[in-house]
């Protein structure tokens, strides 16, 4: 991590070496911010993914935090039960569910929906490459508008679900969106997190190179990249207010944000794209911040 | 220690309170239900401290159970039917994980379509997964077999969660009396919990990642061993129980014989209707057949020895299902034949009492008789009443 970083840090390191993680690897990113964020007394609960894979072969692990791996649907129930325990045990831990876009919009949704309804007192990481990567880039609930997988080969036809909003409709504490290409911005949202009770959603981009076709040197250019086009925004709902951050601030007037060509053109999925179909994305972008306006 | 009429599922919920159980993942399914309601109120009323996550499915009330235990506190639910098969991939989950739950079925027919009633096909289709498997045949064994289960699954030799099945409604609704330990007996019984490991900060352990082929079907082996060893564990606890806790109940054996040792023939079965069974012998005894039972009590561990041995003399052997394995008849008449096919010349089965068919008395003195003269088929559906034909719709032509 760059030497900026220094000052914000917790000390603890999230990941060992040896990881299966590809080159250029965006969840490698986001766990060793974690790690950043959180400090220890933490526990993952991690559903199936790219993450279930990276930590390596057992009996080792290259996470440097007590892990359970679960079945996909399976991450937020369990997470219930472990934080339920430990407040039993009167233990001080922070338990993290960490899944992929797939787990949390499509198969895990319900068990997310009721542990945020039952307002659990646990930390839901959302890691959205996008796309089912691990099983090879099938389309997800959280795949864009126009975005080649290997189940869009002709390029998908429907818009990313928003979750975000929909854990902000589930009246929970603490909703914040965050990108790996935006370090303390992130770290920063985690350690707020930490200190707050009940249930935590945040949901961080996580570019992918090899589903969306970039080179693996520039995952944190194409991660900013989906900040200052605002295709992602970065905000942070709590107690009720959402605010938008800093990065994602020139979004809300439309003639200040960077055309959103320049996100699209750095990677390869969305290169079958007609003009018809920017401007369908381009429409998705402009109703989710004309929402987000309303509610600040 | 007291006695009180209670139903099956309040004999569990008390079961689940005397286990001081610290947590239970509880999701509605008939007819398991009023565990759970009775779990809500002991809770309200602050007679228990078990912690209750009302979780919005099966597969989350196995997965909050399964996360409870990982850090270390007792836990337990119970559910039915197609609930039990909703979270089919989280039973398989803790069994893999080695992780000690208890878990109650109350059995009920799968759909489609739609049937709420008794049936042994949702406990009997789990029958694979590495769970120890204990049916109950009435209230008592229902309270007996959970409690003993806390300490079965948690003992160090078999580190396996277990479930009790237990007929729907005919036990979980049915009032019968009930002899309940008192929580000093059980304290006794019951030491503080054990586990495998413990999901903790305090040692970084990581559970469930990716295993190497090898390591993988090594661990598949462990649980075949924890099975086959917990045969024993069973037994040990079994007697324990049966000398401290319940001297009117016999659990030094796995399975349960009655009028067995001098019978020429031998029904076998599983769960309520042993009940009507017992009756049935009694009165084919006073016209001077020799017949008998064995009441499978444990699914899993499969007692091969005991069942060997108390089968082996036998002329003929009838095995009764309340449950389907479809082209083979039932399970129990699958597992008994693959166990003493070579023994006994003659194994017969009756695959009866589905989706709620009542099976009486006089039903099993009908089909035991039957058994004696020695009917013909393998396996035979057996309905109790005359049923008319039953029209399937078949697909309409197309133009
Ligand atoms: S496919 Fe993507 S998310 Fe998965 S390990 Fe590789 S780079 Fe990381």
């Amino acid at each position: 991590m760059s030497l900026g970083l220094r000052g914000i840090l917790n000390r603890h390191n999230a990941l060992l070496s040896g990881t299966s993680a590809c080159p250029g690897c965006p969840e490698n990113m986001a766990l060793r911010m974690l790690g950043m964020g959180l400090g220890k007394d933490v526990v993952l609960v991690v559903v199936a993914g790219c993450s279930s894979v990276i930590q390596g072969n057992a009996p080792y692990n290259a996470f440097n935090f007590p892990v359970v791996n679960v079945a996909f649907a399976a991450g937020p129930a369990t997470a219930s039960g472990l934080a339920r325990a430990y407040k039993q045990k009167g233990k001080d831990v922070t338990v993290v569910v960490w899944a992929g876009d797939g787990g949390t919009a499509d198969i895990g949704f319900a068990s997310l929906s009721g542990a945020a309804e039952r307002n659990e007192n646990i930390l839901y990481l959302c890691v959205d490459n996008e796309a089912y990567m691990n099983s090879g880039g099938q389309r997800s609930g959280s795949t864009p508008f126009g975005a080649i997988t290997s189940t869009t080969p002709e390029g998908k036809k429907e818009n990313k679900k928003n979750l975000p909003l929909l854990m902000i409709a589930h009246n929970i504490p603490y909703v914040a969106t965050a990108s790996v290409g935006y370090p303390h911005d992130y770290i920063n949202k985690l350690k707020k997190a930490k200190q707050v009770q009940g249930f935590k959603y945040i949901h961080v981009l996580t570019p992918d190179p090899y589903g969306w076709l970039f080179d693996p040197s520039k995952t944190a250019e194409v991660a900013k990249l989906a900040v200052q086009s605002c295709y992602w925004p970065l905000f942070e709902y709590h107690n009720g207010k959402l605010e938008i951050s800093p990065e994602s601030l020139h979004c809300l007037d439309k003639r200040t944000r960077r055309p959103i060509r320049d996100f699209l053109s750095i990677q390869g999925r969305f290169k079958r794209m007609s003009e018809q179909d920017i401007k369908i994305l381009e429409q998705y972008i402009d109703d989710m911040w004309k929402k987000l306006e309303s509610m600040l | 220690m007291m006695r009180k009429i209670i139903s099956g599922n309040e004999a569990v919920a008390l079961a689940v309170k005397l286990a001081r159980v610290g947590l239970t993942g509880i999701y509605p399914i008939t007819p398991q239900t009023t565990i759970i309601e009775v779990l809500a109120e002991m809770r309200a009323k602050g007679e228990i401290n078990t912690e209750i996550v009302r979780v919005e499915s099966e597969h989350s009330a196995m997965a909050a159970t399964f996360g409870a235990a990982l850090a270390g506190i007792r836990s337990f639910t119970a559910t039915a039917s197609q609930g039990l098969l909703y979270m089919h991939e989280m039973i398989w989950w803790v069994a893999g994980s080695r992780m000690p739950i208890v878990m109650v079925v109350g059995t009920r027919a799968v759909g489609a379509p739609w049937n709420i009633w008794n049936e042994h096909t949702d406990f009997t289709s789990e029958r694979d997964s590495g769970w120890i498997m204990a049916f109950a045949s009435n209230p008592q064994e229902a309270l007996d077999l959970t409690l003993q289960g806390f300490r079965i699954s948690e003992d160090e030799r078999v580190f396996l969660p277990m479930m009790v099945g237990m007929d729907g409604f005919i036990l979980s609704h049915t009032k019968t009396n009930v002899l309940i330990p008192n929580q000093e007996q059980i304290d006794e019984f019951l030491p503080p919990r054990r586990q495998p490991y413990v999901i903790d900060p305090e040692d970084p352990v990581g559970m469930g990642n990716i295993f190497p082929p090898e390591e993988y079907m090594k661990l598949r082996e462990s649980i075949d061993n924890a099975l086959k060893n917990s045969e024993d564990v069973i037994r040990e606890i079994g007697k324990e129980y049966s000398r401290d806790i319940n001297p009117l109940s016999d659990y030094s054996t796995l399975n349960v014989k009655y009028k067995l040792d001098d019978a020429d023939y031998a029904v076998v079965l599983m769960g309520a209707w042993a009940g009507d069974a017992m009756e049935a012998i009694d009165s084919l005894r006073e016209k001077g057949i020799k017949i008998g039972m064995l009441r499978i009590r444990y699914l899993r561990p499969w007692s091969e020895s005991e069942i060997r041995n108390w089968l082996k003399d036998k002329k003929a052997v009838l095995v009764l299902d309340r449950s389907t394995s479809f082209g083979r008849g039932g399970p129990l008449y699958v597992e008994i034949r693959s166990t003493i096919g070579d023994l006994v010349p003659s194994i017969k089965g009756v695959v009866s009492g589905l989706g709620g068919v009542t099976v009486s008395k006089n039903d099993l003195l009908y089909l035991f008789n039957k058994f004696v003269e020695g009917f013909k088929e393998d396996v035979i559906w057996y309905y109790p009443r005359e049923v008319g034909k039953i029209e399937f719709r078949t697909p309409r032509d197309i133009e």
